[in-house]
């Protein structure tokens, strides 16, 4: 089950090293090989597991590594708070996405029995 | 002292999203979520963005993770194993895309050339405060997100209310 952590390490190795081949100083492509690690990993979460939470969890884990870039890229770019903000806003919109995904989470174990993605095939009774 | 606190975060970050994409138990994967999403606040303090970091701690470990940890006890009996099938998918749809993202980082990474010395992190609280009711810069936004919010307040208490008779 480790295989695609395993094939995700020495991509993030490469970009790494990469980076350090272009001369930027080797803290901003360490920040984007941890968000990229999270993203791909977030992905995998969602294409493997049949949980609707799972899913849920493999968003909250692609969200929280598009945040890391923005707040990087913010502090090694210089462009002030402006990468701060935005990765605000997307805490707040994550915080009530969850909120409204787990209701419907909790509405369609209600009528279906079951959260398997694969088994919730009608939008009525 | 800070990059020993980047690899600190970064292990605590990936090695949680790692047990949550793993570990049979969604539980177990529940409680690794926290753990990732803490290393991912302490990414955002040691970039210096001590506000963000908190909010982070509070909305998403505090908030987000525990009504993750109530949905899965209300609707979750078993362990699934994952299936062979989707598996295999998986894993070709992701080193397809890390491919991707590679090329993308390697792109990026040529075009902003040479990191000067960076200043040291300033506190960014009342910066963000004066961007969040500056007319000129995020107080629509602002406005918008608080309605959202409401919005969301009643959206989810309408439908994860229980009885379907009852009118409304």
């Amino acid at each position: 089950v480790i295989a695609p952590a395993l094939m995700v390490a020495p991509a993030a190795a490469q970009a790494a090293q990469a980076a350090a081949q272009t001369g930027v100083s080797g803290s901003l492509s360490s920040y984007l090989a941890v968000s990229g690690v999270l993203f791909l990993l977030g992905v995998a979460t969602i294409l493997v597991r049949r949980n609707a939470l799972y899913v849920l969890m493999g968003v909250e884990l692609i969200l929280n590594a598009a945040n890391l870039n923005f707040v990087a890229f913010a502090r090694f770019g210089d462009h002030g708070l402006d990468g701060q903000m935005f990765a605000l806003f997307v805490v707040i919109l994550a915080a009530a996405e969850a909120a409204i995904a787990l209701a419907i989470v909790l509405r369609i174990f209600h009528d279906f029995g079951t959260i398997d993605i694969t088994r919730t095939d009608s939008l009525r009774d | 002292m800070l990059d020993f606190m980047f690899f600190v975060f970064a292990a605590l970050a990936v090695l949680g999203a790692i047990v949550l994409f793993a570990h049979p138990s969604i539980v177990h994967g529940a409680f690794a979520l926290v753990a990732a999403l803490t290393g991912v606040a302490g990414l955002y303090w040691t970039l210096g963005a001590d506000f963000l970091g908190a909010a982070q701690l509070l909305l998403y470990v505090g908030g987000v993770t525990v009504l993750l940890l109530f949905a899965v006890m209300l609707t979750t009996r078993d362990v699934q194993r994952i299936q062979l099938g989707r598996y295999v998918l998986g894993s070709v749809m992701v080193g397809l895309l890390g491919m991707f993202l590679l090329q993308a980082y390697q792109g990026v990474l040529a075009v902003m050339g040479p990191a000067d010395a960076l200043p040291d992190p300033q506190p960014t609280t009342a910066g963000l405060g004066a961007a969040f009711l500056d007319r000129t810069q995020y107080l629509l936004p602002f406005e918008a997100v608080s309605v959202l919010l409401l919005v969301v307040l009643v959206g989810a208490v309408t439908v994860a209310r229980r009885s379907k008779q009852g009118g409304a």
